[in-house]
């Protein structure tokens, strides 16, 4: 009786892994079928790391020179896209996740092998066996673009590695049967370790029986110290085998649950269509509300959402709402989405309203400053201002609201700059301008003044009161020189007025106030 | 079945009294207590609050496009507990550099341009109601606030808790306005004079001179060579009370004059 019980809990804890290696993955994300008529290979580093049928017959290999596979076959070359396959594995395993919820990624590093791995030991009941599920897993590859090869192991590695080969999949298999698979792989399979297969071949290894039965023989420990330590543990990976441990369970590693990308997206549907934009201010409402409380229960925040409003007539209108900084809550955006639905009318009468918050980010990964006392009454300032200054963009414009700055520049005009809300303003003034004379308003072209037979004349006679500060520079450019005063107007306004050395013309350039 | 509700029986004069925004002559029930120290104490003594009053609409009509506004509201400004200081729709590109000077932040300086008076309004509604704003300096757009949309920033102002100026052209003193408090700023070759046209709790006209603020003495210009040597003119019956902003009155002061630039010569 114990023994049975000891039996099936074993048998909880076994696993069962299912290889997917796209063989042509570099050539299919690219777009291309590797049973096309005419002879493609895809080249990363000038080097052939990928070819189809037809490139293949001509004689093309991996590895070959991308000038020697044009003379041989006149084919067309591709530059490999990393990021391409690394999207199209993405999309793969959110497919997959309708499987198994254990899926994990394999990328080869020397050659362009790349596949999924799943964990398939908890799904077996549910899609009544191996055989049904593996053939359901193929059947859904097949309306895919991706060729794909099948492999079917206890261990990870040894499903990939079993991928190579073309076995059957008949629900009879156990561990023994595939470590007797494995047994017969050559050990060129093992690409991780070019080195180590080097080093094999020279000393005999010809499969990975021979590795197998050297094992059998000493102990692990002798190939630790003949080809490393992670070597080892990748062929105690390969078969399965159980380290000097009492609970092995306890150091296993445990499978990798797959998170697929989440997205909100709700919609509601009226008995009647609204064309007010006051009606729509319950739906919107729920809808926010429930985007809220998906952003609460997964820790999540966003800045975009879209609405699409629709009537029956399939008409539909989308409306782009951003938030200046991430949001986790929706009463923002249901303002903010006020502000742009009142400057245009309802374009139809509206049956349905669908929110979609495509792009989030968890709350954790905001970046934090030191707490000094004054960084945090800043970051409280602009936390309590984020309302108000997205309903002003909204309103306004984004470049409506903005902040000074200074930049390091002897043109006035140059040096004072807007810039951003999110942006620091720089305000470390060099010696020469934090002594010299400067109004409080500066014009953003300076205005021409009269010269007059009674003086200078801009909108009332000027007197010269103090300068002149020559400034002057850009050389490089267009030379500039200016000699600055302070002149006095007749209604004993103070402004900032400039002679151009160049034009021999006077300017109003500032006012002090 | 009545169909039509009762109406509200009429609002008797004693109810109407205990509103706040009822204006009572002299009566000081209802001005605000709270204000935030000027910087001048002439101009502090002359305000009922002794200072610029809190949650309040504050109307300050000047002669040009600009009157020394900074130099009449710096000192303050620079007493604000760290919050924004917002511009909206200010006349000019404020200057960094003359800022960075006067020891402001720039941090917590904020400038809004509108285009239109209704986003004017709704800017300011929405400034004046925001925590963060310590304080809020407008200036009218170019189509005139009517007294129905002054009104209404007044009673915005009221939800704030900061400092809320509103400049208009001098033009506009004629206009009644309710503002809690209306002031005037000319500049002479050496002050700026405040004339305090209308604050509530106290009866209007009851200033004998107004107030004046010292220009800045680099304002005042050189002594050109040739004036070097002249004796210094005695104060005029007619000068102001004169505070500047460290508290101490004017004494003497040359009354200094450039020179008149004449054509050809700089």
């Amino acid at each position: 009786m114990r023994s049975l019980q000891r039996a099936r809990i074993a048998n909880i804890h076994s696993r069962l892994w299912l290889a997917l290696r796209f063989s042509d993955l570099p050539l299919n994300v690219l777009g291309f079928d590797s049973q096309s008529e005419h002879a493609k290979v895809v080249i990363e580093k000038q080097r052939v790391i990928g070819s189809n049928a037809c490139a293949d017959a001509a004689g093309i290999v991996f590895g070959m020179d991308v000038t020697t596979a044009t003379l041989l076959s006149g084919c067309e070359s591709y530059t490999r896209d990393r990021e391409l396959e690394r999207q199209a594995l993405a999309q793969l395993s959110e497919q997959l996740y309708q499987f198994t919820p254990y899926i994990e990624t394999y990328f080869c590093e020397t050659r362009p092998h790349a596949g999924l791995l799943l964990e398939v030991s908890s799904c077996l009941k549910l899609f009544s066996g191996i055989q049904a599920l593996s053939s359901q897993i193929i059947q859904y590859l097949q309306n895919t673009f991706f060729s794909v090869a099948i492999g079917l192991a206890h261990t990870a590695k040894g499903a990939w590695l079993l991928s190579f080969e073309k076995y059957e999949i008949t629900g009879d298999e156990n561990k023994t049967i595939f470590c007797e698979r494995l047994k017969q792989l050559p050990v060129q399979l093992l690409y991780d370790y070019p080195k180590v297969v080097e080093g094999l071949t020279k000393t005999g290894f010809d499969t990975l029986g021979d590795i197998a039965r050297q094992i059998d023989a000493q102990s692990i420990s002798s190939m630790k110290k003949r080809f490393g330590a992670d070597f080892a543990t990748s062929i105690c990976d390969i078969f399965g085998i159980e380290q000097d441990f009492q609970q092995s369970s306890l150091f296993e590693k445990p499978a990798m649950i797959y998170q697929p990308k989440e997205t909100f997206i709700e919609i509601l549907q009226f008995d009647y269509p609204i064309n007010q934009l006051d009606q729509l201010q319950w739906p919107m409402e729920t809808l926010l509300q429930k985007l809220s409380d998906y952003l609460r229960k997964r820790q999540l925040q966003c800045q975009h959402i879209e609405w699409t409003l629709a009537d029956i007539y399939h008409n539909k209108e989308n409306v782009n709402v951003y938030a200046d900084t991430a949001q986790r809550e929706g009463r923002l955006f249901y303002q903010l989405t006020h502000i742009q639905l009142e400057q245009r009318p309802l374009p139809f009468d509206v049956d349905t309203v669908e929110l979609r918050c495509i792009h989030t980010a968890p709350i954790q990964n905001r970046s934090q400053l030191l707490d000094f006392n004054q960084t945090k009454r800043a970051d409280r300032r602009s936390h309590d201002f984020a309302t108000t200054a997205a309903k002003l963009k909204a309103r306004l414009g984004n470049a409506a609201i903005f902040k000074l700055s200074y930049c390091d520049s002897h043109f006035p005009e140059v040096s004072n700059i807007a810039i951003p809300l999110q942006e620091k303003s720089t305000q470390l003034l060099p010696t020469l301008h934090s002594v010299a004379v400067r109004p409080t308003w500066l014009f953003a072209e300076p205005a021409l003044i009269e010269t007059r037979k009674q003086g200078l004349y801009w909108r009332g006679h000027l007197e010269l009161l103090l300068g002149p500060e020559r400034i002057q520079g850009n050389w490089w450019k267009i030379p500039m020189a200016r000699d600055y005063f302070l002149a006095q107007r007749h209604d004993n306004v103070r402004l900032w007025i400039f002679l151009d050395i160049h034009t021999k013309q006077w300017y109003v350039h500032g006012v002090f106030g | 079945m009545n169909l039509h509700p009762e109406k509200p029986p009429p609002l008797t004069l004693e109810q109407l009294l205990q509103r706040g925004d009822i204006w009572r002559g002299q009566s000081q029930r209802f001005t605000p207590k709270t204000a935030m120290d000027t910087g001048y104490p002439a101009l502090n003594s002359g305000l009922l609050a002794k200072g610029w009053p809190f949650s309040s609409l504050i109307e300050i009509c000047q002669q040009n496009l600009s009157n020394s506004e900074w130099l009449l509201l710096t000192p303050a400004l620079l007493k604000t507990s760290g919050g924004y200081i917002v511009l909206l729709n200010p006349p000019a590109m404020p200057f960094c550099q003359a800022l960075i000077q006067a020891g402001m932040d720039l941090e917590r300086l904020l400038i809004v341009q509108t285009t239109t008076k209704a986003d004017f309004l709704a800017s300011f509604f929405e400034l004046v109601r925001a925590n963060a704003c310590d304080a809020v300096l407008a200036w009218q757009p170019k189509q005139a606030l009517s007294y129905t949309e002054l009104r209404k920033c007044l009673l915005a102002t009221a939800d704030g808790a900061g400092l809320y100026f509103l400049f208009r052209p001098a033009s506009s003193q004629q206009q009644s306005s309710p503002a809690v408090l209306r002031l005037l700023t000319q500049l002479t070759a050496t002050d700026l004079h405040i004339t305090i046209l209308k604050e509530k709790g106290s009866l209007q006209n009851q200033q004998q001179h107004p107030i004046a603020i010292t220009l800045p003495r680099l304002w005042h210009g050189l002594l050109p060579h040739r004036l070097l040597e002249q004796p210094v003119l005695p104060d005029t019956a007619s000068t102001p009370h004169v505070s500047t902003p460290n508290g101490t009155d004017r004494s003497k002061r040359k009354l200094i004059r450039g020179t008149q630039l004449r054509r050809g010569k700089s």
